[in-house]
């Protein structure tokens, strides 16, 4: 059981001691939305400046083996953007060359690079965030920021409840096949099983919301305002700093592309 | 000194439900008092427990008569007060342990330590608070563990510390040993004893009276009222099954069956053992050693790595779940890995109808005919149209036993059953087993209660660490 | 500032590209709906914010059984759904939200890794729309509460809109010409005068016809008669659609829809189908506006493409001639009204089913489901 708790709740997380790991959550949620805004507002070139500054990254924090590792996850959206786009391009002119029916076009070929190089961008920088951060620690700071501390329950709840249930509902899967539900079959027959597998699985869980809500409110919940923090995340000089330049980086962003859109 | 609990004439009745829960009940508790609820399930204690808390009418919704005085005349009505005045003053346990923990903490520090920001206790306190309880109560050894990771009985234990934490005079307790193995539940009586010498006063609910033998005093609670002896109920009825065509039963065969789960680790070694039809055998054995593991061979749920199981010397490999269902019927331990329906006859006719007897000649009356008999066995007759969640957890166990009697197998495997039930529970349970018997069914149960184990089953079967320590052969 | 117009094709003078001003008018719009979430979210009870938890894991879960099932749905938003009915449409969108946050945390399979979070706002207004349908009714037990009255005028007044929209487009036409004013200001006339029939039908109808208590025994008749109705006009509009538009299709079509009709009414009769119904209208609507607010997210951030199976009808609808959003909408259309349906209809089986213990911690409970 715990290591189902542990990869699920734990996430992406790889534990280091790396000068990004160190950085405070806060200042790496303002990267991450700064390689945000640029991908997606500034010239396509800026994709490979961004691409070599997170590879850089990756590489100093010594995270670069797992980065490559989870390039596997979005390989087949990345590919399939690529051909798609570059096969089956409305408003394609230019035609580069003829692949019997299909033809490949220059903006087809243009736009699906672009878009892909964008996602994947954006995909390196969140995942490199993922790596070095703890949620918990993330959330801490947010609620340190003005965040609910409620709502910033809510998702720590969540995330240790999806492992348990994703579990459970292994477990009553095996439970109504053990009353003779047969999960195999056409689709119907497999559509009809969906009730006897996700009643239990809702009906279980608002029941559990009964408990887990007296439990909540047996331990001071949302009852006073001032709540305080146990858990210490720790903040430096260097990341104030950082987080004032990326702060003024995004706006420079934005007003450059907002004046550009007149062009 | 001010009294820390006075309960006048406390009325409380639920939403939709025709008679009040609670009735004209008064009691009051001295400091540093020890009082023990006994009474059946639904007599009326965790109604008491949750208004003495302050959650009635706040929380959970019911109109209220009365009043709950916290602190003396001149203190808080509990029904009134507003969400942070009782806390810190009285806490509440409640029996799952797994649904007391905040679920969102990755450490028990943490966890012991969510209450006290919740009550806003500056951080450098929380440290030299949180370090004390733990010693106090034993369970320093577990403060950088995950709390989901922890047994049963160290759950409860954290969650009895978290709300320790945060320094309540007044400990109100609902059944909290009642999901808890032989030592968890010893381990929570150590603590309670700790806390009783310190001087907390302690409110605790329990089914069994003996449970509460270290109280300084126990009120008796039947139907909502206070009573001075439970009147004892009507023994269970005699009960047979004779519907169904007469299944002789079936012998099963465990031939060295060892099972290794996909982490490496090897729950069964080499196990062999002949069960014969008709009979009925406990599996006892300590958590871990293996004994769901092995009885959910018997249905398919998990197939042997080496060896093989026959039922009545045919083997069940290659045969789905589904089908063996058809002569297997296997009660779990946790009911709600089953219920969905409405109503609990539906709820019990789910099976029979999957075995697909439905479509064949007469078969409906059929069905009626078997779900009729197991909530006749079970004594759900009367909760036929109620909604399974709105029963007790203890009979809900039961509908979930009546929908694999239903079934009618021709073997019978039980996962705990009489975990969570009160004793009438556990008396009727053992009868279905015996009447069972009598139907010429098979039936093997596991069970960490050796006096039941005892008395209902013919042989008692020892399992350790995956191993069969001591089968006596089957009697002849 | 005379920059700050729409683009008209070929232009050279400086002015703004419709697409560009779109996606700013959407990036403001989700920030205020955030915004708002975030603001309702301070009343929420504890109840609430543990249903909430819960529904969370329970969308990520479901999410992930129907690749074990090997359906081909998604069935991620059964807790929104699910909390939009106990809790209410803020409650709802908040779920949404933030089940794409937390499935951008996870490795959990299902979601689209890290990059689930683009498209929490679809998630949030799922939410906000199955709590606006169950504050119309849709999910009562019986069909006999007076909010129906509500619901089917506004059924109606949906209905209206659109034999109107048929209406103009077949006898004066609609026309949108990007390069002339005055089409344009046409067209939004038009649009204006098609909302106004809409609204018009919706208040007349619901003082008259659809002025009904509870109890009414119309209110069932009137049920059955809707689901016939919209399940003949759905069966045309698919045959008219698939079939090459000739006079046979028109034939066919016309015989397709008046047996799916009778089907139709026979089978509401039955027990108390008819109640399904407004759950359906409930769910199809929600599957649409889904659909409609995640393709822009496709089409801008991940290229108009899923990384699914899916990928092949979008090809197709390129083929087609559809433009990169257009063709992630088509692609939206096939799936998500049929999904949402299904995960409503899942909800409200549930609701059925669920204990007085719990419907009664929830103050919209006992509105949601009567007894």
């Amino acid at each position: 059981m715990r290591g189902i708790a542990t990869d699920v709740a734990t996430g992406y997380y790889i534990a280091g001691s790396s000068r990004l790991h160190r950085r405070n959550p806060l200042t790496k949620l303002l990267g991450l939305l700064f390689v945000l805004v640029a991908a997606f507002l500034l010239p396509a070139l800026s994709l490979a400046v961004l691409a070599a500054l997170l590879a850089g990254v990756a590489i100093s924090a010594g995270l670069a083996g797992a980065l490559l590792g989870s390039l596997r996850i979005p390989s087949v959206l990345v590919v399939s953007i690529v051909v798609v786009n570059t096969l089956f391009f409305p408003g394609g002119r230019d035609v580069m060359l003829e692949v019997g029916p299909l033809s490949i076009t220059q903006q087809g070929l243009t736009f699906g690079l672009v878009s892909a190089g964008r996602l994947l961008v954006v995909f390196v920088a969140s995942v490199l965030f993922l790596f070095t951060t703890l949620a918990d620690d993330l959330l801490e700071t947010l609620v340190a920021r003005g965040v609910s501390h409620r709502i910033a329950f809510v998702v720590q709840s969540a995330v240790q409840l999806i492992p348990r249930m994703r579990h459970r509902a292994a477990g009553i899967l095996a439970a109504q096949q053990a009353r003779g539900l047969s999960v195999s079959g056409s689709l119907v027959r497999r559509l009809r099983v969906l009730v006897p597998l996700v009643g239990p699985v809702l009906l279980a869980s608002l029941v559990d919301v009964r408990e887990r809500t007296l439990a909540l409110e047996a331990r001071g919940f949302g009852a006073r305002p001032g709540r305080t923090a146990y858990r210490v995340v720790p903040d430096s000089g260097l990341d104030r700093v950082l987080r004032v330049t990326l702060i003024v980086a995004i706006l420079a962003v934005i007003v450059s592309a907002v004046a550009g859109l007149g062009r | 000194m001010r009294t820390p609990i006075r309960v006048e004439a406390l009325t409380i009745r639920y939403p939709g439900r025709p008679l009040p829960s609670l009735d004209d009940v008064s009691i009051t508790v001295e400091r540093g008092e020890r009082l023990g609820i006994a009474g059946r399930t639904g007599a009326g204690k965790s109604s008491l427990a949750l208004a003495v808390a302050g959650f009635i009418p706040r929380v959970v919704r019911a109109s209220v008569a009365g009043r709950v005085l916290i602190d003396g005349t001149g203190g808080t009505d509990a029904m009134k007060a507003a969400p942070g005045d009782l806390l810190g003053r009285v806490g509440i346990v409640f029996s799952s342990p797994s649904s007391q923990l905040s679920g969102s903490k990755l450490t028990v520090r943490e966890e012991l330590a969510f209450g006290l920001e919740n009550l806003g206790i500056p951080p450098s306190q929380m440290d030299g608070r949180i370090d004390a309880v733990m010693e106090r109560l034993g369970i320093s050894h577990l403060a950088e563990r995950e709390p989901s990771s922890l047994s049963g009985g160290e759950q409860q234990r954290v969650a009895i510390a978290s709300i320790v934490t945060m320094g309540p005079e007044i400990l109100v307790l609902d059944e909290p040993a009642a999901e808890l193995d032989p030592t968890g539940a010893a381990a929570v009586a150590a603590l309670l004893d700790d806390l009783a010498a310190a001087g907390t006063t302690i409110l605790h609910a329990e089914h069994d009276p003996v449970a509460l033998g270290a109280c300084d005093r126990v009120v008796l609670l039947e139907a909502g009222r206070i009573v001075p002896a439970m009147a004892s109920l009507p023994p269970c009825e005699s009960l047979a099954w004779t519907v169904g065509p007469g299944r002789q039963g079936t012998a099963v065969t465990i031939e060295h069956v060892s099972h290794r789960y996909p982490n490496g680790i090897e729950a069964l070694r080499d196990i062999s053992l002949k069960i014969s039809a008709g009979e009925a055998v406990a599996i006892v054995g300590a958590n871990g050693s293996g004994k769901t593991t092995l009885v959910k061979q018997l249905n398919g749920l998990l197939r042997p790595t080496h060896g093989r199981v026959l039922l009545d010397d045919a083997p069940t490999d290659g045969i789905p779940v589904n089908r063996l269902a058809a002569t297997v019927g296997f009660a779990f331990q946790d009911p709600g890995d089953q219920l969905f329906e409405r109503s609990v006859e539906r709820e019990v006719s789910f099976g029979p109808r999957q075995l697909g007897r439905s479509g064949t000649e007469g078969s409906a009356a059929e069905i009626s005919a078997l779900v009729e008999a197991a909530l006749s066995m079970t004594g759900l007759t009367g909760e036929r149209e109620v909604n399974p969640y709105d029963l007790d957890r203890s009979r809900r166990k039961l509908v979930a036993l009546a929908g694999v009697l239903a079934m009618d197998p021709a073997v019978l495997v039980l996962d705990e059953p009489a975990t969570g039930q009160d004793r009438d529970g556990i008396e009727r349970v053992g009868l279905i087993v015996r009447a069972m018997q009598a139907a010429g069914r098979t039936v093997i149960a596991i069970t960490h209660d050796m006096a039941f184990a005892t008395r209902w089953f013919d042989r008692v079967v020892v399992m350790h660490e995956g191993r069969l320590v001591d089968h006596p052969p089957p009697a002849a | 500032m005379d920059w700050l117009t729409i683009c008209p094709e070929g232009a050279t003078t400086p002015c703004v590209q419709p697409v560009q001003l779109a996606y700013l008018v959407a990036v403001l719009a989700v920030v205020v709906l955030v915004a708002a979430i975030g603001r309702r979210s301070r009343d929420f009870t504890t109840v609430t914010l543990s249903l909430i938890a819960v529904a969370i894991a329970i969308n990520i879960t479901i999410g992930s059984l129907t690749v074990v099932l090997r359906l081909p749905l998604y069935l991620d938003s059964i807790g929104t759904v699910l909390v939009g009915a106990l809790a209410g449409p803020w409650a709802g969108a908040l779920t949404g939200l933030l089940t794409d946050l937390v499935w951008s945390l996870l490795p959990v399979p299902g979601g689209a890794g890290p990059t689930t979070a683009f498209f929490a706002p679809v998630a949030a207004v799922i939410g906000l729309m199955a709590g606006f349908w169950a504050d119309r009714g849709v999910f009562q037990l019986r069909s006999d509460d007076a909010r129906i009255g509500g619901f089917l005028a506004l059924a109606l007044g949906i209905a209206a809109a659109a034999i109107a929209t048929l209406a103009v487009q077949n006898t004066v036409g609609l026309g949108f010409d990007p390069d002339d004013q005055g089409s344009q200001i046409r067209f939004v006339c038009l649009g204006i005068v098609i909302a106004l029939v809409g609204a018009a039908t919706v208040a007349v109808s619901r003082r008259t016809i659809f002025r009904l208590r509870g109890d009414d025994p119309r209110i069932r008749t009137y049920l059955i008669a809707a689901t016939a109705i919209s399940a003949a006009a759905l069966v045309f509009a698919l045959i008219r659609l698939l079939l090459v538009p000739t006079d046979l299709g028109l034939f066919v079509a016309a015989v397709g829809a008046v047996v799916v009709a009778v089907l139709a009414v026979s089978w509401a009769r039955r027990s108390d189908h008819a109640r399904l119904f407004p759950v359906w209208v409930g769910g199809f609507t929600t599957g649409l506006v889904a659909a409609l607010i995640a393709a822009p997210i496709v089409a801008g951030v991940f290229g108009g493409v899923t990384g699914g199976g899916t990928d092949a009808l979008i090809a197709l609808f390129r083929t087609l001639g559809l433009s990169v959003f257009g063709s992630a909408f088509a692609q939206g259309l096939t799936s998500d009204p049929l999904d949402k349906t299904i995960s409503f209809t899942i909800v409200f089986v549930v609701l059925t089913a669920m204990p007085i213990t719990v419907r009664t911690m929830f103050s919209r409970g006992e509105l949601t489901v009567a007894e």
